[in-house]
């Protein structure tokens, strides 16, 4: 019986496989899948008011390094392939001002930096985007990045009396990087 | 944050392990005694059979809406990554699934009781059950990215999936009530072997314009992954205890829960046939080996923040994983052993069989005869057609399918039933199924979608039933 009934299931499977068919499919193709995600968020946000830009006439507003690990985590470094950091500054202030940032590894080597230059208020919102990867500086930069040092001069060396509303020196960043999830 | 082994796992079995359910070949199928497990109120004429175990019942069914192989995987010479995105990440939407089913009968029988008016039914079948919804927002979030998609919210309540493995101990009673009505109903007794649900999740990720920042990106979760039995499988895996693992929770040594099937058939005048069953109406109590997952809060972030003075009070101040830890804190991925009750997928069967042409003789032992008063088998005729109704219950709320049909009988050596159905997966679903008698031996193979083995890559369902039994009518 259980014979018959093995014989019976291979006749029928037998008749299925001569009367069915199917179209060339390519399964190569499965090697050519590449899942590649542009992300994007902001970085940092730093904030200085006036009497700050006053307090520190000739000297640094601001100098402070700041632990970032997005960067160097191995979730976002093992797949980034290029990307743009964009930093916008914003001034209020009536002093001119320098602005610097330094990407720094994890021992404290600088690996990049981006200097921008900042107008006495009225300004226009200056934004600087930096290109890593490849139509840009290296993205191992990125990659070993694991903390940011910002440095705001005051350059004109005077005392800011602005009539704005709350005047201050605002630097805002984000990132926006092409990650390889499959290849 | 790591995500742990068992949720890959499942995961990965959600994408890639799914399989629809609706039996409508075997539905009403009365020359078949597993047409008892669809419908337990079927009007049957047999004095006993039995199943020969482990052969009595295979089915396996697997469904793919949306999309199928050939659309991917197709030699056209179009880039594949340009098909996913347009067939498969915006050419499927939410509601597509993949989804599946298999059942094997390790022992099934039945047999007339002293009253000839009861038919008594018993057995044990192992069956898996999953369904996983295409994670839409997910994938574009995967493939694409969020970036230059200011605004767009991403929804997390497209993570829908559902599965489990268990064995399934029945008993029912078929009785046929007078010569209009045969009620049955069916007690089920489930012994999980493991199960997952994540199918209330709620949620969306949003990247905005940002108050301060240049962009916010805001994450709002209220998600949970509810298993049981996955970690002990494991664990069985590594020690190599696997087999005698799945065998002990199979015979309730797992998580247990009960369930009842209920089913008539109505015999409308001598040739029209209305019936209706409803399966699986139960639940499983899962308390042994529960791990769950959740992820639940709100939190909208712009990078670090840094406001002077304030900020440069302490020199040592770690922004970033002050950052990390209170989106850990807003939004806290959490696990928990907490037990959980999973209801079944509810099925609902329905039929209306108008019955003509010639009579085929009944084998059952009676006086059997379509104008007979008081039949307890009545007799049948060569041709059957009709409709059929099966609706399931789903994550995303009933699935319907409607099937026409035509059976015709050979005598009593073969029944032939084709049906063509209509649901989210096929237009052109036309099956073919065979009911053989030869003697005392019964036996059966059923396939769907048949149209579609014109190319198999392009089908979007599929479907097989096979059995074998030994059937008596008793002494005439």
């Amino acid at each position: 019986m259980i014979r018959f009934f093995r014989y019976t299931i291979l006749c029928m499977l037998s008749c299925l496989t001569l009367l069915s068919c199917i179209e060339d499919q390519d399964f190569d193709q499965f090697d050519e899948i590449g899942v590649t995600p542009t992300v994007e968020a902001s970085i940092l946000y730093v904030e200085a008011p006036e009497s700050l830009v006053n307090a520190s006439t000739q000297a640094n507003v601001i100098s402070q390094e700041f632990n970032f690990d997005a960067f160097s985590s191995n979730v976002f470094s093992k797949r980034v392939l290029d990307g743009t950091i964009t930093y916008i500054v914003e001034n209020t202030t009536e002093s001119e001002l320098s602005v610097s940032i330094e990407l720094l590894d994890v021992d404290g080597n600088v690996l990049d930096t981006v200097i921008i230059p900042v107008a006495p208020a009225p300004m226009e919102m200056q934004q600087v985007d930096v290109a890593y990867g490849s139509s840009g500086r290296s993205i191992d930069i990125i990659k070993n990045t694991s903390s940011i040092r910002v440095e705001a001069v005051n350059i004109s060396g005077t005392q800011s009396a602005s009539t704005a509303a709350e005047p201050k020196v605002i630097l805002k960043s984000s990132g926006k990087f092409r990650l390889e999830i499959v290849q | 944050m790591r995500i742990p082994l068992t949720l890959t796992i499942v995961l990965f079995w959600t994408c890639f392990t799914m399989f629809g359910q609706n039996k409508q070949l075997l539905y009403d199928f009365v020359e078949i005694p597993q047409s008892a497990m669809v419908n337990p109120g079927v009007d049957t004429d047999f004095q006993w059979y039995a199943g020969v175990p482990m052969l009595s019942g295979v089915s396996l069914q697997a469904g793919l809406s949306g999309i199928s192989v050939n659309d991917i995987f197709s030699n056209d010479g179009l880039d594949i990554n340009d098909k996913i995105r347009d067939r498969a990440i915006y050419g499927m939407n939410a509601r597509d699934e993949l989804s599946g089913t298999f059942q094997i009968e390790i022992l099934n029988f039945g047999f007339r009781g002293k009253n000839p008016d009861n038919f008594y039914t018993a057995g044990m079948y192992i069956e898996g059950d999953a369904i996983g919804y295409w994670f839409q927002d997910y994938a574009i979030l995967g493939f694409e990215g969020n970036a230059d998609k200011l605004n767009q919210a991403f929804d997390l309540g497209h993570l829908k999936t559902r599965g489990e493995l268990m064995n399934v101990f029945h008993v029912g009673l078929n009785k046929k009530i007078d010569n209009e009505l045969t009620i049955g109903v069916r007690g089920k007794i489930y012994s999980s072997i493991f199960d997952f649900n994540s199918t209330k999740n709620k949620g969306t990720f949003i990247t905005k314009e940002g108050v301060n920042n240049i962009y916010s990106s805001t994450v709002e979760a209220d998600m949970q992954l509810r298993t049981s039995g996955l970690n002990g499988l494991k664990d069985a895996s590594d020690d190599g205890t696997l087999g005698s693992t799945i065998t002990k929770r199979a015979f309730f040594g797992g998580n247990l829960g009960v369930g009842v099937d209920l089913g008539f058939t109505y015999q409308l005048s001598d040739q029209l046939v209305f019936t209706g069953s409803l399966l699986d109406l139960g639940f499983i109590y899962h308390s042994k080996d529960i791990k769950n997952y959740t992820l639940n809060g709100k939190a909208t972030i712009e990078g670090i923040e840094i406001i002077l003075p304030d900020a440069a009070a302490d020199p040592n101040e770690d922004f970033w994983q002050e950052l990390v830890d209170d989106v850990e804190g807003f939004v806290p991925f959490n696990d928990n052993t907490d037990s959980y009750v999973a209801f079944r997928p509810t099925k609902l069967y329905s039929s209306l069989r108008y019955n003509f042409g010639e009579h085929v003789d009944n084998r059952a032992n009676c006086a059997c005869g379509v104008n007979a008063s008081s039949n307890r088998a009545r007799a049948k005729y060569v041709n059957s057609a009709g409709g059929q109704l099966y609706v399931i219950n789903r994550p995303r709320g009933p699935q319907v399918a409607l099937s026409g049909f035509y059976q015709r009988r050979f005598g009593n050596f073969m029944s032939v039933k084709t049906t063509y159905t209509i649901d989210k997966f096929s237009y052109s679903n036309v099956g073919l199924g065979v009911s053989i008698q030869a003697g005392p031996v019964n036996m059966y193979a059923m396939a769907d979608n048949l149209l579609s083995y014109g190319n198999l890559a392009d089908s979007n369902y599929a479907s097989f039933q096979l059995g074998l039994n030994i059937i008596s009518w008793g002494k005439k």
